[in-house]
């Protein structure tokens, strides 16, 4: 099998195009749709790693700690992100509290340790044989970690119960708001083609 | 040939790694695989519109009972407050929190019906040839992809009332079956998203040019 590297195909158009170096522009778009078709290696190479592993150490208290305390004629309450999906569960909606645990708990995990690890390989020149398998489920993880919509929940959640009682934000709220926007440091500091090219390298 | 695609020259895009290499000539495409990263090569998804059509179909019947069914209830002193998606929402309006009623409203009802409605109609394009935007389809296919997730928001909070709310006697909040169907319509959704392949759409131009 040849490869073509100076050619690219579209993603959502399937429209071969050949591109100019990409040295000043930051990305390189379709001609005829738009979408992104290459993006030039990030300035910074190490911000992928220092974020990955600033969401990492940020995830234990962010999951541990609780991040709503809600109070009612003297009786009180609190949540951390895992007792929600526990409770789903002893309420018998399994299916649920598993969608819940993959979404808001498992993806993140998974997505900020695999894009660590892809970054951490990288840096110290190292390409073991599960490299290539991190890749492709770190993209997947990525899709179903929604620590974002879980965030706008807990607002939602806080507003929604004002009226009915005292509640408050606790510190996990504020963990997970740095672990969100490690997430996305994270996220867009890293350059899929790199990795692949990296991994290529190593193969040959 | 000005706009030529790369399945038109054979080539075809690795859907994990993205490098192009030129498919195998003999029609195989469940055998041939991707040189870097040995995932199977295929020019386009395979079944795209049968499968994404399925899951359409079943998440919009998984809608029925998500909307008609209880999906929280409130008990508070004893007394129970059943609520569906749409009663929660006028609840929230009535006490005056109109913004979180709009975000709730829009995140659990607009949401999964415009994604729903909008894979439909590039089902409809692909499959009937219809001369709609090529660009603004595709715009619509990204559109889909973005707000996909944001149908979640409303079990995110019943997960974060549950545990909040449970105060013995006073105050507990149970989930209602309308949740189960709820995640399964939202999580099918976005696999009929993902099954979609949006260059169909641009084959049709190459199709009415012959």
């Amino acid at each position: 099998m040849t490869q073509q590297p100076h050619l690219h195909a579209c993603p959502d158009c399937d429209l071969l195009q050949t591109l100019p170096p990409l040295e000043s522009k930051k990305r390189a778009h379709c001609t005829r749709c738009n979408a992104v078709l290459a993006e030039a290696p990030p300035r910074l190479p190490q911000l992928s790693l220092a974020a990955g592993l600033c969401g990492l150490i940020l995830f234990i208290p962010a999951t541990c700690l609780p991040l709503l305390q809600f109070t009612l004629a003297g009786q009180t309450g609190s949540n951390t992100l895992a007792e929600g999906v526990l409770r789903l569960w002893q309420q018998d909606f399994k299916l649920l509290a598993l969608i819940v645990l993959l979404c808001s708990l498992l993806a993140p995990l998974l997505h900020l340790l695999l894009n660590t690890f892809i970054a951490l390989c990288q840096h110290l020149n190292y390409c073991p044989p599960s490299f290539s398998r991190s890749i492709k489920l770190g993209n997947f993880m990525r899709e179903w970690s929604m620590l974002e919509v879980y965030a706008i929940g807990i607002l939602v959640a806080y507003v929604k119960m004002m009226d009915d009682g005292e509640i408050h934000i606790l510190s996990g709220s504020y963990c997970l708001a740095g672990l969100m926007i490690s997430l996305i440091l994270c996220a867009q500091s890293f350059n899929a083609e790199q990795a692949w090219q990296f991994w290529q390298r190593r193969q040959t | 040939m000005n706009a030529a695609t790369a399945k038109q020259h054979g080539l075809a895009r690795c859907q994990h790694c993205g490098l192009l290499s030129a498919m195998p000539a003999r029609d195989q495409h469940h055998l041939a695989r991707c040189p870097r990263c040995h995932a199977h090569l295929y020019f386009r998804r395979h079944h795209s519109l049968q499968r994404s059509l399925a899951l359409c179909l079943a998440a919009a019947v998984l809608l029925i009972p998500a909307n008609v069914l209880t999906i929280m209830t409130v008990v508070n002193l004893g007394q129970g407050v059943p609520d569906t998606i749409m009663s929660g929402i006028i609840r929230l309006w009535q006490a005056d929190l109109r913004a979180i009623a709009a975000v709730v409203f829009i995140a659990s009802i607009v949401v999964p019906i415009i994604k729903i409605v909008a894979l439909l109609l590039l089902m409809m394009v692909v499959q009937f040839r219809l001369s709609l935007s090529k660009q603004q389809c595709t715009a619509l296919y990204r559109f889909v992809h973005l707000i996909g997730r944001w149908s979640m928001l409303d079990l995110f909070m019943i997960s974060i009332l549950v545990t909040v709310v449970s105060l013995g006697n006073i105050a507990t909040v149970d989930t209602g079956p309308a949740a189960t169907a709820f995640a399964g319509a939202v999580v099918l959704t976005m696999l009929a998203a993902n099954s979609f392949d949006p260059r169909l759409i641009w084959d049709l131009e190459h199709h009415d040019k012959h």
